[in-house]
């Protein structure tokens, strides 16, 4: 028997009826689901033994930017899928208009987010400072869970303008689309637990 | 190409139904911290909604409502598994304020 038969019979017939390059993403999305969710028991673990906790935020203007930050992340979602179902009806142009807008609310995001931070550190915040003079930690795990938050966003902006550029020029297919897409709505689902847990909870 | 493999494929019209639901679940979180309701209560009432934003997307935005069972049953309770185990550690969270050194 050749290798090439004995690949076909291992690999002939998924259980999952999805292709493996998506069941791969999956794979990777529970493993990076049970970082964040690590992290975030992390943290609440550090408050709660944390007497001297102290809490950063006001609802303007900082919960308003955060809110803005999850609207538009959610909308990122939703054009993500209209790249999808555009890439599945094989239609080149209103993919890469839908993947391009995802791009954009992703980069908007990503401003708006380093730009809170920015007005953190001149505050006197950092991964190791409270200028509340309460515990460190509050920053330490602030920036951290963000932080980590912020890398799979711009990781995922790259990822997409790569999909974008290759479905474009044919080299890639919807399946890539797809997997992308995947990823990105991962991002958001994090986001969903991060903006209540890291922003609300800590509204002074 | 891959594609989903049960039920019929809903249309943006279903996502953006989908969007504005979960524009509407973060509208409510911030009414929620505004209302000045007690800490735990809010704790509860956040965890609620992040989980139902969670499980709408994951049903809709990723398909999972769309794709053969197996891969629910594959990959979700094992997840949901570790997350309970994890609150093995809240003991010692509390333990952690007795244990700090006197101020000098």
């Amino acid at each position: 028997m050749s290798m090439d038969g004995m690949h076909g019979t291992a690999i002939g017939s998924s259980p999952f009826l999805i292709s493996s390059k998506k069941l791969t993403m999956w794979l990777f999305i529970v493993a990076d689901a049970a970082t964040f969710g690590a992290l975030l028991f992390g943290y609440g673990y550090l408050r709660y033994g944390s007497p001297d906790w102290t809490k950063p935020f006001h609802f303007s203007p900082n919960v308003i930017n955060a809110l803005i930050m999850t609207v538009v992340l959610l909308t990122s979602s939703l054009t993500m899928l209209g790249g999808v179902a555009a890439a599945r009806e094989g239609k080149r142009g209103a993919t890469l208009k839908w993947l391009g807008a995802t791009v954009l609310l992703g980069i908007v995001f990503a401003t708006l987010h380093l730009r809170e931070w920015s007005g953190m550190f001149h505050d006197g915040w950092s991964l190791s400072a409270n200028p509340m003079h309460g515990s460190v930690l509050v920053g330490a795990l602030f920036f951290s869970i963000t932080g980590l938050h912020l890398l799979h966003v711009i990781s995922g902006v790259i990822a997409i303008s790569v999909i974008a550029i290759g479905f474009q020029t044919g080299r890639l297919t919807a399946g890539h689309v797809e997997t992308t897409g995947l990823y990105w709505h991962f991002v958001d689902l994090v986001w969903m637990f991060v903006f209540p847990l890291v922003y609300l909870l800590n509204v002074n | 190409m891959t594609t989903t493999n049960t039920g019929t494929e809903p249309t943006m019209k279903v996502y953006v139904g989908v969007w504005l639901g979960m524009i509407a679940i973060v509208a409510i979180e911030a009414v929620l911290v505004r209302a000045h309701v007690s800490s735990g209560m809010l704790l509860a009432s956040l965890l609620v909604l992040a989980f139902l934003e969670a499980a709408v997307a994951l049903r809709y935005f990723m398909h999972l409502k769309y794709e053969v069972p197996l891969l629910f049953w594959t990959l979700i309770p094992g997840l949901l598994l570790a997350f309970i185990m994890m609150n093995q550690f809240w003991a010692d969270a509390a333990r952690m304020t007795t244990l700090r050194f006197p101020a000098p």
